[in-house]
């Protein structure tokens, strides 16, 4: 049995790092980088670096720090896998083969793909031949309707596809992906725990790896995701930004509940 | 890209912390100020309580917690707040950069006698600061880099020595101003907040001359012990946990300074300053609402007048009009305490006009066809900023001479 994973995730809007809610409100963290060092130095199992801009501009707004401001996001991820030595999955804005060279030639191990794979499901097929599956983690995000179903919502979670979550994952993962990162927009910054219902639903579904993400706000949800989500790995974006040593204090709780995770 | 300002307060989109604005133009740190209202103040005060039961050493074997104070009117007020309400017994740390005012000196000295506390005053050989004054101006346009270094780093070794776990300290102010992160986070101290938003990403070592060609001030690792903030490992060996009084209390500067000087004898600044229209802040440090923060207004196009019009208009003291009054008022000018630095570092005024220049943000500035520099105002329409010289006019700065050897 594989060991569970936790990972931090990193939500970058216009070069700065995030701390994001429900998909829509966004503070300001800081630069790409000093986080990375310090997820380096805790020794985190691996990274998720999303790029989540929705116009070209990537500025850090001041030019007096040591980290330089970088105007694309290929700079800025070149920068990142410097710092970077766990392994690093780099997604957002990915729409063609050539963006994920890109990446991958830029110190990307894996790539998430979202609104791309939404618009050509044959996109995942192709990218992962070239790549393999491991380099490819489709990215799905869940938003509840009024009627209380769940629905894949794509385009930074503001467009509907009609798609069950399920239905989707089961789709992705006929069409060669690697691995599902599964967000929920409701409970994105809310810190009430993870849409468990949800991560059991999807978890159950494909035999390929899910990531649960979203709604993480105590350490103690990170196990549930796991236990009772039967997710493979538990991520989470605002809580690894709020303490010292955040990663190892969530590790550190996972083991306390019995979770088979790195020491 | 054009400047934007905060529909609700006077902040620029060109901020040094970093704002986010919302649909309708809110910036994120109103936002967060609004989130106030909202919230429980009892249950945290309760929190709180709980907290320190849990840290409090109950033999009497060690102090129950470290609050870093600079003797200015925060650190009464932590103060006041562990001692009296909490009952805490702490001990008090203080970085001293060598730039107090007077009453700020006197302020900081007095704590001790008012609160009945421990006290550790730890100073830097002059000769490092002048070279790490001068050193950081030419680096990142800041001189008071060692201040915001010394304030985040000796506190904290000083909690790993004693083995002190809690540290205290006021209030997070990217969080206030900026709205960096919600209050709902109860946001720590971290390694990561001193040295990317207090130190702007440099460190100890990157003072040291091989990383400093054509500045070199010949700087020692030797110099700088002070200034090496604890490994990771003596982190959690220690359980060092840094909070944040400003999660549980609801902050109020102006209410908090008519506390602790009607109830303690707090001292305001007896002169004016020349940035800022508040008296009762930043009297540790005369460069901080001086000199620095001109460099703020040289980057940013904004000072520390807006930040205080900020928390007035957030806290209902003050109109947006009467604010950016204010602003209009204070944010461009060069104060008086450049006259002490110059001589302090033994620098021209002209070397620190063009060293300053370099820095000039091109988010914000633009030269005009005369040569002088041009900013967009708050108030609407662009203003040249022509820059007076200070050395050689009659102008009095008596009152930052003096500097009393701290007792």
């Amino acid at each position: 049995m594989l060991k569970k994973r936790l990972i931090p995730c990193l939500f970058l809007k216009n070069g700065f790092l995030v701390r994001s809610e429900k998909f829509e409100y966004h503070q300001l963290l800081g630069n790409a980088i000093h986080q990375v060092e310090r997820f380096n130095a805790w020794e985190v199992d691996e990274l998720i670096y999303i790029d989540i801009t929705s116009d070209d501009v990537y500025d850090i707004r001041r030019d007096d720090l040591k980290v330089k401001s970088e105007d694309n996001i290929l700079t800025i991820l070149e920068a990142v896998s410097k710092t970077c030595f766990m392994p690093l999955t780099f997604g957002g804005r990915i729409r063609s083969i050539q963006d994920i060279h890109d990446r991958v030639s830029r110190g990307a191990d894996k790539v998430t793909v979202n609104t791309q794979a939404i618009l050509d499901p044959g996109f995942i097929t192709e990218a992962s031949k070239i790549f393999g599956s491991q380099a490819i983690i489709v990215s799905i995000d869940v938003k509840s309707t009024k009627q209380e179903e769940y629905e894949v919502f794509y385009n930074h979670g503001k467009t509907a596809t009609g798609l069950h979550p399920v239905e989707w994952a089961r789709e992705a993962e006929k069409r060669g992906a690697g691995e599902i990162f599964l967000n929920s927009i409701d409970r994105d910054g809310s810190a009430e725990g993870y849409d468990i219902e949800l991560v059991r639903q999807v978890s159950d579904a494909v035999r390929i790896p899910v990531i649960a993400c979203g709604g993480v706000g105590q350490f103690k949800h990170f196990s549930q995701g796991i236990v009772d989500g039967n997710a493979d790995a538990v991520a989470a974006g605002n809580i690894f930004h709020f303490t010292e040593l955040s990663t190892k204090r969530a590790r550190k709780e996972l083991i306390k509940s019995g979770v088979d995770v790195r020491n | 890209m054009a400047i934007r300002y905060c529909t609700r307060c006077v902040y620029p989109s060109s901020s040094a912390v970093p704002l986010q604005f919302d649909e309708n133009g809110v910036c994120s740190g109103c936002r967060v100020a609004a989130q106030k209202h909202k919230i429980d103040w009892d249950q945290r005060a309760e929190w709180l309580k709980e907290l320190a039961d849990e840290y409090r050493v109950r033999d009497g074997s060690n102090y129950d917690c470290i609050i870093p104070v600079s003797g200015g009117k925060d650190s009464w007020f932590q103060t006041y707040y562990v001692k009296e309400v909490l009952g805490l017994n702490p001990l008090l740390v203080t970085y001293n950069g060598n730039n107090y005012l007077e009453v700020g000196l006197r302020n900081l000295k007095r704590m001790r006698e008012v609160f009945g506390v421990d006290h550790i005053f730890f100073t830097p050989s002059p000769q490092t600061l002048i070279k790490l004054n001068r050193l950081c101006l030419k680096k990142m346009g800041d001189m008071n880099w060692h201040a915001h270094c010394g304030i985040f780093t000796y506190p904290v070794q000083v909690a790993v020595q004693y083995k002190i776990p809690l540290i205290v300290w006021g209030e997070h102010g990217f969080l206030d101003l900026g709205g960096m992160f919600s209050l709902s986070d109860m946001i720590e101290m971290t390694a990561k907040f001193r040295l990317e938003h207090a130190q702007r990403g440099f460190d100890w070592f990157d003072m040291l001359d091989d990383k400093n060609p054509g500045m070199e001030e010949g700087l020692q690792p030797n110099e700088l012990l002070w200034a090496r903030y604890p490994s990771d490992e003596e982190l959690e060996d220690a359980e060092i946990r840094g909070i944040y009084l400003g999660n549980f209390v609801n902050w109020d500067a102006n209410k908090q300074t008519d506390l602790i000087v009607e109830k303690y004898g707090f001292e305001v600044s007896p002169e004016p300053f020349d940035r800022t229209y508040r008296r009762m802040s930043n009297l540790d440090d005369m460069h901080e609402n001086g000199m620095h923060d001109y460099l703020k207004f040289i980057k940013f196009g904004y000072g520390r007048a807006s930040d205080h019009v900020c928390k007035d208009i957030r806290s209902g003291k003050l109109t947006r009009e009467e604010g950016i009054e204010l602003v209009r008022q204070y944010d461009h000018v060069k104060s008086r305490d450049l006259l002490r630095w110059l001589e302090y570092v033994n620098m021209s005024e002209d070397e620190f006009d063009r060293i300053a220049d370099t820095f000039r943000d091109p988010r914000v500035w633009e030269k005009n066809e005369d040569g002088e520099w041009v900013k967009e105002n708050i108030w609407g329409g662009k203003s040249a900023y022509p820059v007076p010289k200070l050395t050689g006019s009659n102008i009095d700065w008596s009152h930052l001479q003096k500097q009393p050897i701290p007792g």
